[in-house]
């Protein structure tokens, strides 16, 4: 009874497979067909008529921080970004239906306000010629700004129709920079933590300014995502994680690195 | 959209919640006070407060002053001291730990918590070394960064008496690119009337000093010390004037020479047209307690105000010649009757005070104000 159950399972489904198979088949094509008119619908198709142009506008947003923060940072008492418009050109060729390459050149305005409180941490005042050098603990207030040009050189990848992802190194050009703050409520050691101790009261802050000592050019990575919207037309928010310390070299009032990360978040036309 | 929006959110939770690491220990190894801890303490000091030392952080001498009547030395071979230090440091001697201070000095090095950084402290007990009142301003030497000099009195025994103070510790915080002549109180060589004078002149303080609205550093000379810690908080508390005195001081005399700067600014800068400025010269003497024993130290806002000022000379009218030396002879003005007792205790403090100008506390006063001193003399009754 039961084995000629089995038998008659076993005829139906040997004799169903091609049929199966042939369905299977016919799906996965009507899919390679969709998906082709899908993203001849959303964009570029074929390697060879796969290239033009994005133009980008957008809002920056982010900080220039030590990764991780060191512990010389106790406690951030408040953040905020001050970032700008941003307004740049990309243009794309693509070698097959998903892989391509992208290149650009975009303006931007980076910038953020934070005040942390921090223990020990290692600093300058500097007034003309004069220096007051030491490690201060106490409440910390920053701003720091950035405007100049970044040429992104990135891979490009089309996940669907209406998505694309970009990886590459960018390379920025600060014309303007400007890293300043004041530090209070607090105490500076001079020169080293066994130093003489200066109190610094709310009433009568220290400034310090240590414009001059960042850089120009700043390398990092860059990550950006585009989702079609219509066509023509995409949002985009892209990543700018900065690789290379905002001071130079010689800079060495601050003890440990500061990196800038920017989100830019934003519309963008493609040709 | 919202997917960008998503992972947006997740890379910023990501970036935040990397943050605060867990507290790095002290690196800071500093006694911040002193304190004798013995039954004897009578035996050992005129007042109990004596026996405790608040130590300055740029200080590593702690000096604790006994009785001038004080003979039974062998009390100094087993005297525990307890140290107020700072947080999860160490000390060595151990803290508390009686030490043999006779005759000698003790080095307790204190090591921070981190462990990288230490402090080497060196504690004594030496007499009450009386305060020098003929001042000639001659002894002088530079302090241990060579950034300005600082003057001292020497005692019959050849032992320095450190009784002179300045501002010139707060306006090398301000002017570290200064020269040791270009600060407010520096030594003065020439045309003198005895050997050295000193030579106080009002100081712009630079861009810094606008900075914290500190724009003038008038050049003073005190009885007293300086601390340098709040010269940037709260300067008219940095200056603490006058220290422990045995005698009643009658007259007060010697010699200056004054010669007011161009522009008097306020503490904002602003010129004030037609307003000369003054320089201040004045000794006062006040009991060094309250009414509940508790220390007293006249400071900036108070030195000529506070109800414990005793008797008072002070220079009137000053006269503005440079050319020649003016003399000026005062006798002390008692405002409370002299009590022998107290003195004998050393508990009233003499201040000695120069500054090239009056309002320099208040950082109002004319850049260049000039002010020199010689061969001044505190005349007490023997």
């Amino acid at each position: 009874m039961k084995l000629r159950q089995y038998i008659t399972a076993l005829i139906l489904t040997i004799s169903l497979a091609p049929l199966h198979a042939q369905l299977i088949k016919e799906r996965m094509q009507d899919n390679r067909e969709n998906r082709e008119a899908n993203y001849a619908k959303w964009g570029p198709t074929s390697d060879r008529d796969g290239m033009g142009f994005v133009v980008r506008a957008g809002y920056v947003l982010g900080g220039t921080s030590p990764m991780p923060l060191p512990a010389e940072i106790r406690k951030i008492n408040e953040f905020s970004p001050k970032g700008g418009f941003s307004l740049g050109v990309d243009g794309y060729k693509y070698f097959s239906t998903r892989w391509g390459v992208s290149a650009g050149l975009r303006f931007f305005m980076q910038g953020m306000h934070t005040g942390a409180d921090v223990k020990n941490y290692s600093m300058a005042i500097v007034m003309g010629e004069d220096v007051v050098k030491g490690r201060f603990t106490g409440t910390d207030i920053t701003d720091t700004r950035m405007t100049g040009f970044t040429i992104p050189l990135t891979a490009t990848y089309r996940i669907g129709a209406r998505w694309t992802f970009n990886l590459g190194p960018y390379l920025s050009y600060w014309i303007y920079r400007d890293f300043n703050g004041e530090v209070f409520n607090g105490y500076l050691r001079e020169n080293s933590p066994t130093g003489q101790k200066i109190e610094i009261g709310a009433d009568n802050p220290a400034s310090y300014d240590f414009s001059d000592d960042m850089r120009h050019v700043s390398w990092g990575m860059e990550f950006c995502a585009d989702y079609r919207i219509r066509k023509h037309f995409n949002v985009f928010g892209l990543l700018d994680w900065g690789m290379n310390d905002v001071f130079k070299r010689d800079f060495e009032t601050i003890t440990f690195s500061l990196f800038p990360l920017y989100a830019t978040i934003g519309m963008a036309y493609y040709y | 959209m919202k997917k960008i929006f998503f992972g947006l959110s997740l890379f910023a939770a990501f970036s935040v919640s990397s943050c605060i690491q867990d507290e790095p220990s002290n690196s800071e190894c500093d006694i911040e006070q002193a304190r004798v801890e013995s039954p004897d303490l009578d035996i050992l000091f005129f007042n109990p407060n004596d026996a405790v030392k608040d130590v300055p952080s740029s200080k590593t001498s702690i000096v604790f002053y006994v009785r001038e009547d004080f003979t039974d030395s062998t009390l100094l071979e087993t005297l525990p001291l307890r140290f107020k230090i700072t947080p999860g440091a160490t000390i060595t001697p151990a803290n508390g730990s009686p030490q043999n201070f006779r005759d000698r000095e003790v080095t307790y090095t204190v090591t921070s918590e981190d462990k990288i950084w230490n402090r080497t402290y060196r504690v004594r007990f030496i007499h009450t070394i009386p305060l020098k009142t003929d001042l000639g301003f001659e002894n002088f030497l530079p302090e241990k960064h060579n950034r300005f000099n600082e003057w001292f009195e020497v005692s019959e025994a050849g032992n320095a008496i450190n009784q002179w103070a300045t501002g010139n510790p707060g306006f090398a915080i301000s002017k570290s690119s200064a020269t040791p002549e270009e600060y407010p109180t520096i030594p003065w060589t020439e045309n003198t009337v005895q050997g050295n004078a000193v030579k106080l002149e009002t100081r712009n303080t630079g861009s810094f000093g606008v900075m914290v609205n500190m724009r003038i550093a008038a050049g003073n000379l005190f009885i007293g010390t300086f601390d340098v810690a709040n010269a940037l908080k709260d300067p008219m508390v940095a200056t603490r004037f006058g220290l422990p005195f045995n005698k009643k001081p009658l007259r007060f005399e010697g010699y200056y020479k004054f010669r007011p700067g161009e522009k008097f600014q306020n503490r904002k800068g602003t010129i004030i047209e037609g307003r000369v400025d003054e320089p201040d010269l004045y000794a006062v003497l006040y009991k060094n307690t309250d009414e509940n024993g508790q220390p007293v130290t006249l400071k900036g806002d108070d030195v000529l105000t506070h109800p414990n000022i005793v008797a008072l000379a002070r220079v009137p009218n000053p006269v503005h010649d440079f050319d020649n030396w003016t003399f000026f002879n005062l006798d002390f003005d008692y405002q409370q009757p002299f009590d022998r007792t107290v003195a004998d205790t050393y508990g009233y403090n003499l201040a000695v005070v120069f500054t090239s100008s009056i309002e320099g506390a208040s950082f109002e006063g004319a850049v260049g104000s000039t002010l020199l001193i010689d061969e001044v003399r505190v005349i007490c009754e023997e």
